[in-house]
């Protein structure tokens, strides 16, 4: 068989071509196909799309060409969406965690002298796009996940916590909804670091992140303000709700049993309670709240919760 | 005697298009409208035989246009040429009484046959 | 007036040649989806990059956005946006026929699309003896609010775009979008030469 100049420089893409006619029979392939679907063009040609593609999605492919032909426009899949449609080994089998090779897939209508005689897939190879693509998406995810945890106690850090609190607020003060904050601080923390060394403190501060996740309602907000203090964004919650987690956390807390060095380490923690009023316009405004009642909390011997003057009156 | 012709479109170039199809033989005094409330002024106030009409109008639309010929009890013969081509707004013009319905961008041929097939030419 | 603004006459046969393209293109979806298909009277206008984020920004949120590059020949070219609200996204299986699960609703919104972008330019282009290309389309963000950053990725290309807003309704399917077609500055002055060249024949 002669091969028309076409036909020569067609051998020479890098890319898929198959040419259909309008039975879906396979009139020309080219040498891309003929290698990576190890079959010659002559021992395909004239046989139906679906007898050497037998894994096509057949009622998926007919829609899709039944649309180029009738409207006599250009159709496309892409790997994104799909990630192969012609099973293809591909030329990085060790590095890519796929069997076939990824693929954007278009699909042209053909005509001769204004009639549409046949339909033209034009295959790309795109399997490192598509396996850059993956752990690009893959870093990123990552390094947003990274960005909004805490590396120690692997629960949100300041940042993305106060991000959680200002929307929080800005909702409740659209919806005249409640609020709640709980911000609390391990006791005599400087002791534990002074006595049992850092190692020690680290690991309370761990243990303590662990079990108030543990104990917290799926809505709620939980995260490490610095240092030894937390902080818990309630929504929906009023005084009465704020008071019970509040008393549950001091409870959890005073009951964690933790040895280091196998010596029992106790923990206590002082609590405030604040939740949104008239007079709050700023969710800082809220923190500061919450702030003055831990400090009253501590004032008045620790291993308590206090709640915000302002608030007394209500409770 | 010269027939009276007035083609309505919001479009210049429509306008033209339509002047530019007109069989040559045909002798006709030309009015045009560049919307359906000036057509309708043009309409009551004078004795027009062909009107061209566009659908896709500001103001008054080429359907308001048809209304206001039957209110107004005219007999003048409307051939609506218009883009908007699917089958339920032909039904839709010609139950409102229009001759013919033509497709933009509108032929000279065609027009003339359908000039012909109603006996305006 | 920049240089760049379309004349009266060239608005004019602009308008009158997407009306048309409109009208045949919302005739061929019709058949090919065997339902009416309302297409509105789109609005054509010259915007510069800066005030082209705010003027697509007055819509509401979106919920997905394709992008589809075309490209004909004399220069012609330019990028259609597929703007779709969360609800219009769940009236696609039905519309194109599929099976619920069929397919991810990613793949039905890029199927819509393009038919959506292919047929109407197909046609434009038909009319000005040109014939387009595409670029696939590409599925913008599933989510937030991104045209307003994808279009100021764009505004590193030009100053300029002629910006013009086609509203597609299904109704019986309670299904709308709207597609924008951008057209680059450099792109604008070969369509312009297209147009006085069909104005001449008038």
């Amino acid at each position: 068989m002669t091969l028309s100049f076409c036909e020569k420089v067609t051998n020479q893409l890098n890319s898929g071509v198959i040419v259909l006619d309008l039975d879906y029979r396979i009139v020309f392939w080219n040498n891309f196909l003929a290698i990576h679907a190890n079959k010659q063009f002559k021992d395909v040609c004239d046989l139906s799309v679906y007898d050497v593609f037998p894994e096509l999605p057949k009622r998926w492919f007919e829609r899709k060409l039944n649309g180029v032909k009738q409207l006599n426009s250009p159709s496309f899949c892409s790997w994104e969406q799909r990630h192969h449609l012609f099973e293809l080994p591909h030329t990085r089998p060790i590095t890519t965690d796929s069997h076939y090779m990824a693929q954007n897939v278009t699909f042209t209508p053909i005509e001769d002298k204004g009639q549409l005689t046949h339909i033209c897939i034009l295959i790309e190879d795109v399997t490192d796009v598509c396996h850059y693509q993956t752990m690009l998406r893959k870093t990123l995810d990552d390094l947003a996940m990274a960005n909004r945890i805490d590396g120690l106690t692997q629960v949100y850090n300041r940042k993305h916590w106060e991000e959680c609190l200002a929307q929080e607020f800005a909702r409740a003060r659209r919806y005249d909804a409640d609020l709640a904050l709980i911000m609390f601080d391990l006791d005599h923390f400087k002791r534990i670091n002074d006595n049992y060394g850092h190692q020690c403190g680290d690991m309370v501060l761990i243990e303590t992140a662990k079990v108030i996740e543990e104990l917290i309602r799926i809505s709620d907000t939980f995260g490490r303000y610095g240092g030894e203090e937390f902080a818990v964004i309630l929504p929906e919650t009023g005084i009465a709700g704020a008071l019970d987690v509040a008393e549950k956390i001091r409870q959890r807390i005073e009951d964690i049993a933790l040895l280091f060095n196998e010596e029992p380490i106790n923990v206590t923690t002082s609590i405030g309670v604040a939740t949104i009023g008239d007079d709050d316009f700023r969710y800082e405004d809220l923190i500061a709240h919450a702030d003055q009642a831990l400090y009253e909390a501590k004032a008045l011997g620790r291993n308590q919760v206090a709640v915000n003057k302002t608030l007394i009156a209500c409770v | 005697m010269s027939s009276s012709v007035l083609i309505c479109d919001d479009s210049n170039l429509a306008r033209k298009q339509v002047l530019r199809s007109l069989p040559e033989q045909w002798q006709v005094d030309i009015k045009t409208a560049s919307n359906g409330r000036e057509a309708l002024t043009l309409l009551r106030d004078n004795s027009v035989d062909v009107l061209f009409l566009d659908l896709t109008m500001p103001d008054i639309d080429g359907v308001g246009v048809l209304q206001g010929i039957q209110k107004l009890n005219l007999d003048t013969a409307v051939f609506v040429i218009s883009a908007d081509i699917q089958p339920e707004m032909q039904n839709k013009v010609m139950l409102l009484g229009a001759k013919a319905f033509l497709r933009k961008p509108v032929n000279a041929e065609v027009l003339t046959s359908n000039l012909q097939q109603h006996g305006y030419i | 007036m920049s240089a760049f603004n379309l004349n009266e006459d060239q608005q004019d046969c602009l308008q009158e040649l997407i009306n048309v393209a409109m009208g045949q293109a919302s005739d061929q979806l019709a058949r090919y989806l065997d339902t009416f298909v309302d297409l509105r009277v789109p609005s054509i206008e010259q915007v510069d990059a800066s005030s082209l984020s705010i003027t697509l920004n007055d819509k509401t949120l979106a919920s997905a956005i394709v992008s589809q590059g075309f490209f004909g020949y004399e220069g012609i070219r330019g990028e259609a946006l597929l703007v779709y609200q969360s609800q219009d996204s769940l009236q696609i299986a039905d519309l194109l026929g599929y099976e619920p699960g069929e397919l991810s609703e990613e793949e039905q919104l890029i199927d819509i699309s393009s038919i959506l972008t292919t047929t109407f330019l197909n046609v434009f282009a038909s009319q000005i003896d040109n014939q387009m290309s595409y670029s696939a389309p590409r599925l913008l963000s599933a989510s937030q609010n991104p045209l307003v950053e994808h279009v100021e990725n764009l505004l590193f290309h030009w100053d300029l775009a002629l910006k013009v807003k086609i509203t597609y309704r299904v109704t019986d399917f309670s299904f709308n979008c709207d597609m924008i077609l951008l057209i680059p500055e450099s792109a604008i002055s070969n369509i312009k030469s297209v147009l006085d060249r069909i104005l001449e024949e008038f």
